[in-house]
């Protein structure tokens, strides 16, 4: 099993997602970024980072997220963030949320399954991807797609091109809302997702 | 506009796009990694956002005990999990069996901030249910309950027994940004504004009193 690190800012929202006990058991270590070091990520295999980060803990943890990533790591980071050059070589595309077309029947997302082979789909579906995104990204050429806004951007994808390690990068924000106690679909996601992270084929 | 002696806590976390934080522009806005370097003094107020880094709050909860018992008013929103607000305990999430979990209702229904509020925009928007709040924090004794649970749980209180200065406390978003133009839960605001200077004034005049 890869052992993963959590990184925290002291929000709420953070701070239940992590400690969810389900979701805790596959996470070896929740670090708080205002009190990390340089060698806080080593000995990781995966570092969690959550959506909307505070600017400067963002700054902060930048040159540590990429040496992590040039060693080889797996960099998770969920979206939107202020930053928005947080994640190599890719360019954010903001969009104005529609946080209701699921409320019409005749409404559907646009989401796209660009590769329904690949193993996040054995622990996931298309549908617990589904509830509203705030924008998508012009991923780094030679990115692996996973799920894109019909043909318009990325919504989520994995970049092993631009560092040795790996870049899985998603306009999703699961945490933020399982943790803020709404979105059932964001607990569907969560419940895969860390298996896939902690055991699947990356 | 008016509301620069109120001071917004919150971070710049998100870009301002995303909406969520427009309404923070009414009022002097403060990083809340800043708070121990601010000069307090010209505030009458302090709104803090449930976004804050709480193990920071924690560290300095002594400027927040400090600034309320200079007679003086914070108003929060958010899901607690850290003892640095005073009298508040740590946010209880309410278990969900169906919509009618969440339902809100005023523990007064005559109280000023609620009058000609249609109560049911409290807790469904556009008919989504949860909106208000999803769980509560138990209150000290003594405080003021003014929305509830189904099972009495008090999701928004006022507390002015804790400190010598008043808290307005919620489990959910604030009444300062609640609520969509056209819903009649908008004319909250104002009157939680309102609220907010009468306080201020009654509190100050405590104050010289002593």
């Amino acid at each position: 099993m890869r052992k993963i690190a959590a990184l925290y800012s002291g929000v709420s929202h953070e701070n239940r997602s992590w400690n969810e006990p389900k979701y805790n058991k596959y996470i070896s270590d929740i670090i708080y970024i205002p009190e990390m070091s340089n060698n806080s990520l080593d000995g990781f295999d995966v570092v969690l980072v959550p959506s909307r980060l505070h600017v400067s803990l963002m700054n902060r943890i930048q040159p540590l997220l990429e040496r992590f990533a040039a060693n080889g790591g797996i960099v998770v980071m969920f979206w939107p963030q202020a930053e928005e050059t947080a994640a190599p070589n890719q360019k954010w595309e903001f969009r104005p949320t529609n946080y209701w077309w699921w409320l019409d029947p005749n409404e559907t997302i646009g989401y796209v399954l660009r590769r329904p082979d690949h193993e996040l789909f054995q622990y996931i579906q298309l549908e617990d991807c589904v509830w509203h995104y705030h924008g998508i990204f012009h991923p780094p050429e030679g990115a692996d797609v996973l799920i894109t806004l019909g043909d318009e951007g990325a919504i989520l994808y994995v970049d092993k091109v631009s560092s040795n390690g790996t870049w899985i990068v998603t306009a999703l924000d699961p945490e933020y809302h399982y943790g803020s106690y709404f979105m059932p679909a964001t607990e569907r996601f969560l419940d895969g997702f860390f298996p896939w992270l902690a055991e699947g084929k990356v | 506009m008016g509301n620069q002696d109120i001071l917004y806590l919150d971070s710049i976390a998100i870009a301002g796009p995303l909406g969520e934080m427009a309404e923070k522009f009414d009022y002097t806005y403060l990083d809340y990694y800043e708070l121990p370097n601010a000069d307090l003094s010209p505030y009458i107020c302090m709104i803090i956002t449930g976004s804050v880094d709480q193990e920071f709050m924690m560290k300095h909860k002594a400027i927040i005990r400090d600034f309320l018992d200079s007679g003086k008013v914070v108003v929060f929103g958010g899901h607690l999990f850290r003892s640095w607000l005073p009298g508040a305990g740590h946010f209880i999430p309410r278990t969900i069996h169906e919509h009618w979990d969440y339902h809100i209702t005023p523990v007064n229904p005559d109280h000023p901030f609620f009058a000609g509020v249609e109560l049911h925009e409290l807790t469904y928007r556009k008919g989504v249910a949860g909106f208000y709040a999803r769980g509560h924090h138990p209150m000290p004794q003594g405080a003021e309950a003014l929305l509830q649970l189904p099972g009495g749980e008090p999701t928004m209180y006022i507390d002015r027994v804790s400190t010598q200065g008043t808290l307005l406390v919620s489990a959910g978003a604030t009444l300062l940004s609640y609520g969509l133009p056209e819903m009649t839960t908008a004319v909250m605001k104002p009157r939680v504004l309102a609220w907010i200077r009468e306080e201020y004034r009654r509190l100050q005049a405590q104050k010289e009193a002593v």
